[in-house]
């Protein structure tokens, strides 16, 4: 079976600052896979393992500073087996347009393409879109919300968790599946996980023709923090539990 | 936003009259999947300016399909949409981004938060059947069966109180929730207890991607107060914390906080109630 996972490398939102003018300070962050999009490498992993002679290839798509060494070999100690990037400041920050168009671009690309796993959502914009707009691009199925990949010969049953319901549907293949976090828990790669990740195939390359964007950036700014009292007293302290149950109470 | 606004539902439920300009009703097929309603909807939304979605993951395939259809993409969770900007949350609410669509048709999904009380008024009577246009690739619907839900509607709660990874074993929650009885207080959590160890229900996850509440009370225990937790409570009236760690986050957007083992304060807290 051919798996591709289509994964988002972000800023790491730990090492995001506020600046006093309110503006995101993100020259400090270091290039992280997108959390969610773990779950998804993982369950490809997974159901690669389950179906047996398979191949998991990793796409991504960002500006040039995703070209990070560390983290490629971070992408490939999870399970998969080749990487696909494309890093150029051209493709920083798409749209979810024009982030499935180049995604498309380089899983067609790749060649033979059983399913397609995205994670969640990404940690920037949290959209949804990508995976629906990558089904579209490639004239394929997609469902969201799936918490349970079952390969069944030309299909793939799946368990999705919405809202209100658990739907069990059979998708055909191929198709675009976008998976919830609970689907796969990540695993912790090992050092051995990490050398070997350095030996893999890894494909880096330009971008190519971007699709012109459909959605323009206004402003990005930190939001407003409420004024808090900040009143925190050590638990020890005498009158110290008293005076919070207090405080519970009269906010009651 | 508009001069005519047509509404259109997925689904079993009934379109109600006098919300709208026209009104348009898909049933979805017993084998099919909501998702699939797109080609059944372009027609009603060929020739629209805005198109407003809800915030669901059925609707969200269903109007992705139709921006991607369309050659745009749809501006997600809109907290609010004035004159054309969409502010959104960005990076689970560390910052706030504003963005405008590029695209004759602007695509946007939308909670019913995102528009204050704003009225829904018109003169639609019985909504339009729309007939099924199935895709080439159809999604089969092989069972549908409701989520059980553990009975706690936190959006209804005005005292909330939320279990964080300060909780080291599954049996300690049992404290909490001697605590929620005696102030009457939800209990829900953040994300990792709900899909990490699943000690919590899924639903009573509270921040990025699960609930976003405003209490009047919001107690957070062995919370750290990461921001994607802390988004779904920023509205709340009163913030109180406890948590061992004196530098955890928490500690510098609370009105109140206790630095303790909550294994401690949590009985001494219930009793002092």
């Amino acid at each position: 079976m051919n798996i591709v996972v289509a994964v988002k490398v972000v800023p790491d939102d730990q090492d995001i600052q506020v600046t006093a003018a309110g503006e995101l300070d993100m020259s400090k962050a270091h290039q992280a896979i997108s959390a969610y999009d773990l779950n998804a490498i993982e369950a490809a992993a997974q159901l690669a393992a389950a179906a047996g002679d398979s191949t998991v290839s990793v796409v991504t798509v960002g500006g040039s500073a995703i070209d990070d060494s560390k983290l490629k070999k971070n992408i490939l100690a999870r399970g998969a087996d080749q990487l696909f990037m494309v890093a150029d400041d051209a493709a920083a920050d798409l749209d979810a347009h024009a982030t499935a168009a180049a995604l498309a671009e380089k899983i067609q690309a790749i060649g033979a393409c059983d399913v397609v796993i995205c994670g969640d959502g990404s940690a920037d914009n949290y959209a949804q879109q990508v995976d629906v707009q990558l089904a579209a691009k490639l004239g394929v199925p997609s469902v969201n919300g799936v918490v349970k990949i079952e390969a069944n010969g030309a299909a793939i049953t799946a368990e999705r968790k919405l809202e209100d319901v658990v739907e069990v549907v059979e998708v055909p293949t191929p198709c675009v599946l976008a998976v919830s976090p609970d689907v796969a828990l990540p695993r912790i790669p090992g050092m051995k996980d990490i050398l070997k990740a350095g030996k893999k195939p890894m494909d880096i390359a330009g971008a190519g023709e971007i699709a012109a964007a459909t959605v323009k950036t206004i402003e990005v700014k930190a939001p407003e923090a409420a004024e808090r009292k900040l009143d925190v007293k050590d638990a020890a302290d005498d009158g110290a539990i008293e005076a919070f149950a207090a405080a519970i109470k009269a906010a009651l | 936003m508009a001069d005519e606004v047509a509404v259109a539902v997925i689904g079993a439920e009934e379109v109600p009259a006098g919300i709208a300009d026209a009104a348009y009703h898909v049933a979805v097929p017993a084998d099919a999947v909501a998702d699939d309603a797109n080609l059944t909807l372009a027609p009603v939304v060929e020739g629209a300016d805005v198109v407003i979605a809800e915030p669901t993951r059925h609707v969200k395939s269903v109007v992705g399909k139709l921006a991607a259809a369309a050659g745009a993409s749809v501006i997600t969770d809109a907290l609010s949409i004035e004159g054309g900007v969409a502010t959104e949350m960005y990076f689970g609410g560390v910052g706030q981004v504003k963005r405008q669509a590029e695209t004759s048709c602007a695509f946007y999904t939308a909670g019913a938060g995102a528009f204050g009380d704003a009225q829904p008024s018109g003169g639609n009577g019985a909504a339009e059947e729309l007939a099924w246009v199935a895709p080439a690739n159809a999604v089969k619907l092989v069972s549908s069966s409701p989520i059980e839900k553990s009975g706690v509607d936190l959006t209804k709660s005005d005292v909330v109180v939320a279990a964080g990874r300060g909780f080291a074993e599954e049996g300690d929650l049992d404290l909490a929730r001697a605590f929620c009885d005696k102030i009457g207080a939800g209990l829900g959590c953040s994300r990792p207890l709900a899909e990490g160890v699943n000690w919590m229900p899924t639903e009573t996850y509270i921040g990025v991607s699960g609930l976003m509440l405003s209490p009047k009370v919001y107690v957070g225990v062995g919370i750290s107060g990461q921001m994607q937790h802390m988004v779904g409570v920023k509205s709340a009236g009163t913030v109180f914390a406890i948590n061992k760690d004196k530098n955890a986050p928490i500690f510098k957007q609370c009105d109140y906080g206790l630095v303790g083992d909550l294994k401690t304060i949590l009985p001494a807290l219930t009793a002092a109630l």
